[in-house]
């Protein structure tokens, strides 16, 4: 079973998407004043949508030993301050959502498998490039997984920075949202296949 | 100079329009956990935007109640809680897709015109999605915007000193975060009751704020950490 610490900074619904389960078992780690996070006990630490990136910016070497211990790091939001190593996130408006079109570049940990791209390019009520935002410059020799309309980093693996792993969004939301209704050929499943290759990764490591 | 204080939770989106050229000679980034009643003593008024942090909202509560009482102005959107604000939101399923599949019947049904905010927006420009409603107010408050079920959207009270107008519109979030185009005619709007001031042009993004390793207005060490 994986343990994960969940970060929160007091937003309500993070527990929609990340529930403990035979799975994975969650804690939150909560923002607050003179935060130190010990990250020794967890396999992943979760930047969920909607995260403060200033607090992480401010304990960014933390999450670096925990990656280089050999941990993993998913954040999926817009990480404005430089505290994933190796990775930028820029935010962009220069393309209406309307011309948005996601395609997979290349998926080496299968985390896309089973996944419906055409849920993620147009929702259940019919609306285009609603999940990501702005986009990544990813690290040298890091995975580029999903690419949109002009070719730019929407999803990136990066195993090459740290001695852990790195599932970076361009800000679009991840998790097991099922519980909100998400079917799971979509985010819910991309999700859980990630949970399944650190399962996989943990016992091959351990 | 910078007018508005948008107190800020870390929160890309926030970032996005305090930083935006269009916004940030007029709106300074006041970090939640670094708020103190000398850091917001030179500002007009505050925005407690969407995705605010609810519980040091709650521990920073008399700061917010002694700038209302020395007759500034608060503008808070999307959720809160009675711990800080002694009112009573409720949470509903967002529609955030009404105007592709009915778009006569958007979130909001009525609209009080005679409010700075609203006098000169069309109805588009003042309604896109809610996050909950009021179902109950502090006394003495003026209900501004209802949905069809007559439930309360947007309300507003001088009850405390200065104007503390609330709503469970996002409108500073989403126009971070660019998606929905029309804002500009909001946040101008709201800009300007808030300051005096109307910012002009279009929301434009600078890519030198990205990846930044010192946030404007933020303290080094954050208050954390």
């Amino acid at each position: 079973m994986l343990r994960a610490a969940l970060i929160s900074n007091g937003l309500s619904g993070l527990d929609h998407a990340y529930t403990s389960n035979e799975r994975i078992a969650y804690r939150v780690e909560t923002i607050a004043p003179g935060w130190s996070p010990d990250f020794s006990s967890d396999d992943l630490v979760i930047a969920p949508n909607g995260t403060d990136h200033v607090a992480l910016l401010a304990v960014r070497d933390h999450v670096r030993t925990f990656l280089d211990d050999g941990g993993a790091l998913a954040c999926c939001c817009g990480w404005f301050t430089d505290w994933v190593p190796g990775n930028r996130w820029v935010h962009d408006n220069a393309h209406p959502t309307r011309e948005v079109e996601l395609r997979l570049a290349s998926d080496r940990h299968g985390l896309f498998a089973g996944v419906d791209l055409g849920k993620l390019n147009v929702d259940r009520h019919g609306i285009r490039g609603w999940w990501a935002c702005g986009y990544i410059e990813p690290a040298p020799g890091a995975e580029v997984v999903l690419v949109d309309t002009w070719g730019r980093a929407i999803v990136v693996v990066d195993e090459v920075s740290t001695g852990g792993f790195q599932l970076l969004t361009a800000s679009g939301p991840l998790g097991d949202y099922r519980r909100d209704g998400d079917t799971d050929d979509g985010l819910a499943r991309v999700y859980r296949n990630f949970l399944a290759h650190l399962n996989q990764r943990k016992l091959v490591t351990a | 100079m910078k007018r508005i204080g948008l107190i800020f939770n870390g929160v890309w989106s926030q970032y996005a329009v305090a930083t935006a050229p269009k916004y940030r000679e007029l709106y300074d980034l006041v970090y939640i956990h670094e708020l103190t009643s000398e850091r917001i003593a030179s500002l007009d008024a505050l925005v407690i935007p969407f995705q605010s942090n609810q519980p040091a909202l709650e521990a920073r509560k008399n700061i917010l109640y002694g700038f209302l009482a020395a007759g500034k102005k608060i503008a808070v959107f999307g959720d809160s809680t009675p711990l800080w604000l002694d009112a009573q939101w409720e949470d509903r399923p967002v529609n955030n897709y009404w105007w592709v599949k009915t778009p006569d019947q958007p979130p909001i049904a009525h609209t009080d015109r005679t409010h700075p905010v609203f006098a000169g927006l069309a109805p588009r420009h003042a309604c896109w999605h809610i996050h909950g409603v009021y179902t109950r107010l502090p006394e003495n408050s003026r209900v501004i915007q209802r949905n069809a079920e007559q439930e309360i959207v947007t309300w507003e009270t001088e009850r405390y000193g200065g104007a503390l107008f609330v709503s469970t519109l996002d409108p500073m979030v989403e126009h971070g975060i660019q998606q929905i185009r029309h804002l500009d005619h909001f946040v101008d709007s709201l800009t300007t009751w808030l300051c005096g001031e109307t910012p002009t042009g279009l929301f434009t993004i600078d890519r030198a704020a990205y990846g930044v390793r010192t946030v404007p207005g933020v303290a080094a060490g954050a208050g954390v950490g």
